[in-house]
């Protein structure tokens, strides 16, 4: 069983095996999949009309995971999928809900200024660190409204890309 | 690779030149000879004149093509060659020298009886004092936008609301203009609220023929870099087509312009149209041009190089078949500021089928660096009319995945439906304006039953062996055929770790 958000939707999903294929629970409602991989690739068979009819197709490719995401292509669009649990369990903490998100450098720089405190609320959009790399200074703003949990950076600190610069609950 | 394969298609031996970071570039592996110029900095090889011009004479190469980046506008590299009695194609190097001024430019534009966007005709250079400065700001009008004499690419480039902003932007104008082109001479014109961006592609040769193409427009700019083009403009009726042909024109003869060139203008609202500047080279977006007028233009470089006169019917080119539009990819982040996002790319697979032409150079497996720009591919698409094309274009892109490092489809996903851009709408801020509302985790084109496959195949992935998730890392076959056992297995420690 997992929890798992992507494109703003929390989901919980069991994949279990069933015969040649897997049987798949998402949120309780049960479908079945066919699942094969071809060299990176993989073509999966999901859904659809019912149990004999024509299912939909979709071709994916996995990225490396991350920590607490990961990148997915489908139909040669890219869905991060954010695994909940796993971030509950990594920090060893109840307290980090759904929707945790993690502000990370997109690549090695160094904060030109931080913009929020540990404790203030923000909104959807509202900068929270300003980063400079490859000689651009870019805002860093938060993915949805919440509270700041924790903010890890100084200005003028330089940063390695995906360090971890402000996570906000 | 673009000229490699017009070459090839000439019949053309080619000799590529290279820095130690492109050693296995795809440009090397596919010309029929390749020359090692130095290292990875531009400055250390793509910018070393003298090391080209040495190199294209150790090689016996006829003629020089300079691409669209680098050296593509630098008259002392287009001199070196012509003194090394090589063929340089493109321009001469006084055509350069004249129109790579944009002071000059605008008064050959003037010359040549076309309008200029209201401005001052003269540079004003390092010691021009801004009492001088503001006087001409204000007789100008605000806004006004302060340009780089050398400029280009958006460099030293900044709009000025009020008159109290002036020493501060002319400050970092000329600071960013000396940094990138080595000369901060300035000069000011109005800003025009909401232009769009049109350019008038020529072909001159050199028997005093010059023909003018259809328009194509690029309106839809991120800081004043160009993202999409089209072609034609939807804002371009056929009697303005005309007159803008015959503009363009007027500027290219009167600078005594020969080869490849792009007359740019600025669009107003009210239908009036202003000269803005010239590019004096092939440009990144000269494909849709080739897609909706059937001219190979590269090819045409080369023929009037070697000096041939232009046999193309001109009619033709200003009744365009078709539409085509060009989706400039980027190894940049669209979720983070459009930085550049280095690496390797892991997985490639690229577009194709009707009305598709994709540009592009990388492959699975190259390593793209952060040592030149960033563009990996232009993704062209044609249609019959602009419906069609947009409609191609967005299928297209559903084919098109890079993994491994971030690009700048899931944008194109995102701008191709964005209503404003369908509808035709754009100007030249148009696209900074939206992209202040863009969310910054956005999932363009994601919709619930892509964001549902993608949770399932990641918990698959997760469930079955552990090797799946990281691709083809694991020796073992991710999805085993007797799963059952460690399958049940894994379940059963993540749920007592969970408990």
């Amino acid at each position: 069983m997992f929890q798992v958000e992507a494109g703003g939707t929390r989901r919980t999903i069991d994949v279990q095996r069933a015969g040649d294929g897997w049987s798949i629970a998402v949120d309780g409602r049960v479908t079945s999949a066919s699942v094969s991989q071809m060299e990176g690739r993989w073509s999966l068979l999901y859904g659809g009309r019912d149990e004999k009819g024509p299912r939909r197709s979709y071709d994916v490719v996995l990225e490396p995971r991350h920590r607490s995401h990961q990148l997915i292509h489908v139909d040669g669009r890219v869905v991060t999928v954010r695994f909940l649990d796993e971030a509950r369990r990594s920090r060893g903490t109840a307290a980090t809900e759904a929707g945790v998100r993690e502000i990370v450098a997109p690549m090695p720089g160094r904060i030109v200024k931080v913009l929020v405190k540990a404790g203030d609320s923000v909104a959807a959009h509202q900068g929270l660190v300003v980063v400079e790399a490859m000689k651009m200074e870019n805002e860093l703003r938060a993915p949805r409204n919440g509270t700041v949990a924790s903010v890890r950076v100084t200005e003028g600190m330089s940063v390695e890309a995906n360090a971890v610069l402000v996570v906000v609950e | 690779m673009r000229v490699i394969r017009a070459c090839r298609d000439m019949g053309i031996a080619t000799v590529a030149v290279y820095s130690e970071c492109d050693r296995t570039a795809r440009h090397v592996r596919m010309a029929d000879e390749a020359m090692a110029i130095g290292g990875n900095p531009a400055t250390e090889s793509y910018l070393r004149i003298a090391t080209i011009v040495d190199a294209a004479r150790m090689s016996g190469a006829d003629a020089v093509h300079p691409g669209y980046g680098f050296l593509a506008e630098n008259d002392a590299f287009a001199a070196a060659c012509q003194q090394a009695n090589l063929t340089f194609i493109g321009p001469t190097a006084d055509a350069i020298t004249l129109m790579g001024s944009k002071t000059a430019a605008r008064r050959t534009a003037l010359a040549a009886g076309v309008p200029v966007v209201p401005g001052t005709a003269d540079p004003l250079t390092a010691d021009v004092p801004l009492s001088v400065i503001d006087d001409v700001a204000r007789s100008i009008g605000y806004p006004i936008m302060i340009k780089a004499v050398a400029g280009g690419g958006g460099k030293g480039m900044r709009v000025v609301e009020r008159a109290d902003d002036l020493a501060g932007a002319v400050r970092a104008a000329r600071s960013e203009a000396a940094a990138a082109f080595g000369d901060s001479s300035i000069y000011l014109e109005r800003r025009l609220s909401r232009p769009r961006h049109i350019e008038v592609q020529i072909l001159a040769d050199h028997h005093g023929r010059v023909l003018p193409f259809v328009e194509r427009e690029c309106s839809v700019q991120r800081r004043h870099q160009k993202v999409i083009e089209e072609t034609p403009s939807p804002a371009v009726s056929p009697s303005l087509r005309v007159r803008l042909a015959t503009a363009a024109a007027a500027v290219a003869s009167s600078a005594g312009y020969t080869n490849a060139g792009t007359i740019e203008f600025l669009l107003d609202e009210d239908g009036a149209f202003y000269f803005l500047e010239m590019n004096t080279r092939i440009q990144v977006e000269h494909p849709i041009t080739e897609m909706v007028t059937g001219v190979d233009l590269v090819q045409w470089q080369i023929r009037i190089a070697r000096g041939e006169p232009l046999t193309i019917s001109p009619g033709a080119l200003l009744t365009p078949l078709g539409h085509a539009i060009e989706c400039r990819i980027y190894a940049e982040d669209p979720d983070y500021g459009f930085l550049p996002s280095p690496g390797r790319i892991t997985s490639l697979r690229t577009p194709g089928g009707p009305g598709i032409r994709d540009d592009g150079w990388v492959e699975k497996g190259t390593e793209v660096t952060t040592f030149y720009d960033s563009l990996l591919s232009k993704l062209i698409a044609w249609g019959i009319d602009r419906t069609e094309a947009i409609s191609r274009m967005r299928r297209a892109l559903t084919e098109y995945e890079v993994a491994g490092i971030r690009t700048t489809v899931p944008f194109f996903h995102w701008m191709l439906a964005h209503p404003v851009f369908v509808d035709g709408r754009v100007h030249t801020g148009f696209l900074d304006e939206v992209l202040q509302n863009r969310p910054a985790e956005s999932q363009e084109g994601v919709d619930l039953s892509l964001a549902e496959v993608a949770s399932v195949m990641a918990c698959l992935a997760r469930v079955s062996a552990a090797g799946m998730a990281q691709g083809e890392a694991s020796p073992r076959p991710p999805i085993s055929p007797r799963p059952a056992a460690r399958t049940w297995k894994q379940q059963g420690r993540l749920e007592g770790l969970r408990g």
